[in-house]
């Protein structure tokens, strides 16, 4: 495994991981913008720039670059969170500069008006569509609530009303405030031919015009507060619950995730105890996220609505126990060797490490190799993870429910 | 939160996006996956395949990957839900978290720890034919692995007091169907598609789960997990001889009747609309195709791919591209052992839902009239690279496997799969297609409105 990495004169970033017993490559460009970069009259531009750059360029039509995609037998795709935007591909070693080609020139896309007036039409379907999933209307309700007044309360999707309320315009000007080469990282990992992928990226990248991009990254220690939102037409009961959490640039962030995993991991966990084996709820789980600047634990529920308030007190009681007492040496080994089970799993595949090996580089300008990834989460010690517990304070949680239940 | 491009169903599906990603979806794992046939292989150098027959009908598979670190396991035990009593559908849902509460000498929370102190992942889904128990690990941990899954399937505690909350948890997995109806809408048209038992909701309903005991699900259990038709595939950095010596100290002298085949029925078919005050139309349809082992197998796959394989398919092309209509169309193969389907599912604005519907399935006839040579090369092109792409993940070779020897009786090299890819021209497809036209469907519609199906025949 060897770590590159490089610059270009505007900026713009190389980095791979070269893996050579593996038999595939993946390739992403890693743009450090999201909703939380918009201001509030284009929300949702973000995603709805990424779903344009699949539309064509000077040299390709909407169709060309799918194909092209197809072509390569690529498995690919793109996604928009609310600090990032990511456009990857994975293919077979001798197809590397083909994909580079596709995912450079996509980059820099034609943005016409007739795609950009028929693909409206796509992403109000696409909202439509996250309208039916309660768990997700809750998440976006959740993080307006608990960042209010941060950008990061900022709905990656938008709604309807600012999507079609868009001009093509717009998105010009936020795509020219937004794409410096400086602000996009090429990433490659797998059986990576290193010098062919630097030569291609610089014959396709190294005209972009360089500028400078900012972006607001003030912390947040959350709303705090607890609410409902009555839907009588949602069957279970809803809950979503964030409480502050170390940034991805912070050197808590392994404790964070061991804390995650003992806390509510979807087997064995003390949340997997105390509702999912008595059956309280059908669904507990926690997460850590790791944002730029901040962060959140994030716990979601789902009951029936005459137990989704027993479940959150539940929730909170044992959110109050591990901050007190902390994880056992045992819960602390079991989470070791989960999270470095799964690491390993994710790592076996080029696609797998695409994301680790991207973010480690945009969140920290630093290459971790799986192995000392590892080798640092196993020096975690359970007096690490309560004082990082206690520092963040795992009860000064935002609580938001969505369903039949008025009060919880 | 991550909003992607293309929904997931495009992807070349290995599990991956769903734990890497979805942070909103990590639902307790039981009974979350459809039954699907994965369909992968490897580079041919690094195949090094190993089969043993127990005598008790047992089948050990296994694929040794030298340039990975981890091992997985995919154990098929044949009491899915087709199985469960009449009156008492759900008995296998349910009984694949009972299974989980206690085995051998340990107790729920025993055996929740033995498991994560050796860093396993695991775990349990239910299909038609089986419960699979599923679980991923470093490979020096997989002895110890397999001794516990042999405790799960031979001496599962199965007692009283963990009965209740095992049931009441597939009680709120189906009652949670209300707020994902995408998902709701295929299992009913699974339901309605294939024959009575095989394609059964897997969670029953309120009153069968109800009507369950704790002491009739035991008797079944005794008369159902058994030995006879279990697969058990393991992929990874094994070596062979230690693996078929550990698998026979745990499941060798595993014995149980073998439970009778259920009577089947034909399947309900028709034209069903679920009334829904939702966002969208969810629009869910299903004609007849052949099985992996019919002769036509890989000329139904290629029309697969060619209709839904990627971005420039002609569903992706037709419906979301050049008219706007829907985030969301795909078409997927699925197959049964005797009987399969091709399956369709289209999510859109009410307002689109006719126009929706009435494009796809045009679509879904106009790839008889013809296929251009570049899109089956484009087709040819995307199932080969998925096979060595998915081949490097031991999770997706362990499914690989359990399903070829399901399916076949045998493992399918790379070589034999992209050999048979290769061979498939046009015209084969075309055949194929005037074999199995895209006719007799099956169609459920979840949402505010029916759909008017009168142009197609049901």
């Amino acid at each position: 495994m060897q770590f590159k990495q490089t610059r270009l004169d505007n900026g713009l970033t190389m980095i791979a991981e070269v893996n050579e017993s593996a038999k595939s490559m993946a390739a992403g460009f890693f743009a450090r913008t999201g909703s939380r970069d918009e201001s509030p009259e284009v929300a949702g531009v973000s995603h709805f720039l990424e779903h344009m750059m699949f539309k064509g360029t000077e040299r390709r039509t909407a169709f060309d670059v799918n194909r092209g995609f197809d072509e390569l037998g690529a498995t690919y795709n793109a996604f928009t969170s609310e600090e990032n935007t990511v456009y990857f591909g994975a293919v077979l070693p001798e197809f590397q500069t083909r994909l580079v080609d596709l995912l450079g020139d996509m980059l820099r896309p034609a943005l016409r008006d007739e795609d950009f007036d028929m693909e409206k039409n796509v992403i109000v379907d696409e909202i439509a569509r996250y309208q039916d999933q309660p768990q997700y209307r809750l998440y976006e309700k959740l993080m307006a609530e608990h960042f209010r007044g941060h950008p990061l309360g900022n709905s990656v999707l938008g709604s309807a009303e600012s999507i079609m309320a868009l001009k093509r315009d717009d998105m010009r000007a936020y795509f020219d405030r937004r794409y410096s080469p400086g602000n996009v990282t090429a990433v490659a990992v797998g059986k990576v031919d290193w010098n062919a992928f630097v030569e291609k990226t610089t014959g396709m990248c190294s005209h972009w015009k360089p500028f400078d991009v900012s972006r607001e990254t003030a912390e947040c220690s959350g709303a705090g507060t607890r609410g409902t939102i009555v839907d009588e037409k949602v069957a279970r009961e809803h809950v979503g619950i964030m409480s502050p959490a170390p940034s991805g640039q912070d050197d808590a962030r392994f404790a964070a995730q061991l804390l995650a995993t003992v806390l509510g991991d979807t087997t064995g966990s003390r949340l997997f105890y105390a509702l999912i084996e008595p059956a309280i709820a059908d669904e507990a789980n926690t997460t850590y996220d790791m944002l730029d600047g901040t962060g959140g634990f994030l716990t979601f529920i789902s009951a029936d609505g005459g137990r989704a308030a027993e479940a959150v007190e539940i929730a909170h009681a044992e959110f109050r126990k591990l901050m007190d007492d902390g994880p056992t040496e045992t819960e602390l080994a079991a989470a070791k060797n989960k999270i470095a089970s799964a690491a390993t799993l994710k790592g076996e595949l080029p696609m797998g490490r695409l994301t680790a090996v991207g973010f480690d580089w945009v969140y920290r300008r630093e290459y971790v190799s799986l192995a000392e990834q590892i080798d640092t989460i196993f020096a975690v010690t359970v007096d690490e993870v309560v004082a990082m517990a206690r520092a963040c304070d795992l009860t000064a949680t935002t609580v938001l429910g969505l369903g039949p239940v008025e009060k919880l | 939160m991550m909003v992607i491009r293309q929904p997931m169903h495009y992807t070349v599906s290995l599990g991956l996006w769903n734990v890497q990603y979805s942070r909103l979806a990590c639902p307790r794992q039981i009974g979350k996956m459809h039954a699907r046939y994965i369909w992968i292989g490897d580079r041919p150098l690094s195949q090094e395949f190993h089969t043993r027959e127990f005598n008790n009908g047992l089948t050990l598979v296994a694929q040794r990957m030298a340039d990975v670190s981890s091992t997985a396991v995919t154990l098929r035990v044949p009491s899915g839900a087709r199985y469960d009593p009449p009156g008492a559908e759900g008995s296998a849902s349910v009984l694949a978290e009972w299974c989980l509460r206690g085995a051998g000498e340990r107790n729920t929370r025993e055996l929740n720890d033995a498991l994560d102190a050796l860093g396993c992942q695991h775990h349990e889904s239910v299909q038609s034919r089986h419960i699979t128990f599923s679980t991923a690990q470093l490979g020096r941990n997989l002895a110890a692995v397999l001794e516990i899954l042999a405790d799960i399937v031979r001496a599962a505690s199965l007692g009283d007091e963990t009965f209740g909350p095992c049931r009441d948890l597939i009680r709120q997995d189906l009652a949670a169907l209300e707020d994902a109806p995408a998902r709701k809408a295929n299992l009913l048209l699974r339901e309605r598609f294939y024959p009575g038992p095989l394609g059964r909701c897997i969670y029953g309903s309120d009153e069968s789960l109800a009507a369950l005991s704790a002491g009739a699900l035991r008797d079944h259990a005794g008369a159902h997990i058994g030995p006879d038709g279990a697969i058990l595939s393991v992929a990874g950095n094994i070596e062979w001889a230690e693996l078929s010596d550990r698998a026979g100290e745990c499941f060798g002298d595993w014995s149980a009747p073998a439970p009778g085949e259920p009577d089947q029925h034909p399947p309900a078919g028709g034209v069903t609309h679920v009334a829904k005050d939702s966002a969208q139309a969810h629009i869910a349809m299903a004609y007849p195709t052949v099985p992996v082992a019919h002769e036509q197998y890989y000329a139904a796959r290629l029309a697969a791919t060619v209709l839904s394989g990627g971005m420039s398919s002609r569903l992706f092309t037709e419906v979301r591209e050049k008219r706007g209509l829907a985030y969301h169309v795909s078409t997927q193969y699925d197959s049964l052992r005797n009987v399969a389907g091709m399956f369709t599912y289209a999510g859109t604005v009410p307002e689109k839902a006719q126009e929706t519907f009435d494009v796809t399935v045009g679509e879904l006839q106009r790839i008889a009239e013809g296929i251009a040579d570049e899109e089956m090369a484009r087709a040819r092109t995307q199932l080969k690279s998925a096979l060595v792409m998915q081949g490097e993940s031991t999770a997706a070779r362990a499914a690989a496997m359990a399903g070829d020897w399901y399916h076949l009786r045998r493992l399918r090299s790379l070589k034999e799969l992209s050999d048979a890819i290769d061979t498939v021209t046009v015209d084969k497809v075309l055949v194929h297609l005037r074999d199995w036209p895209a006719g007799k469907f099956t169609v459920l519609v979840i949402g505010p409105e029916p759909v008017n199906t009168s142009a197609i025949e049901t």
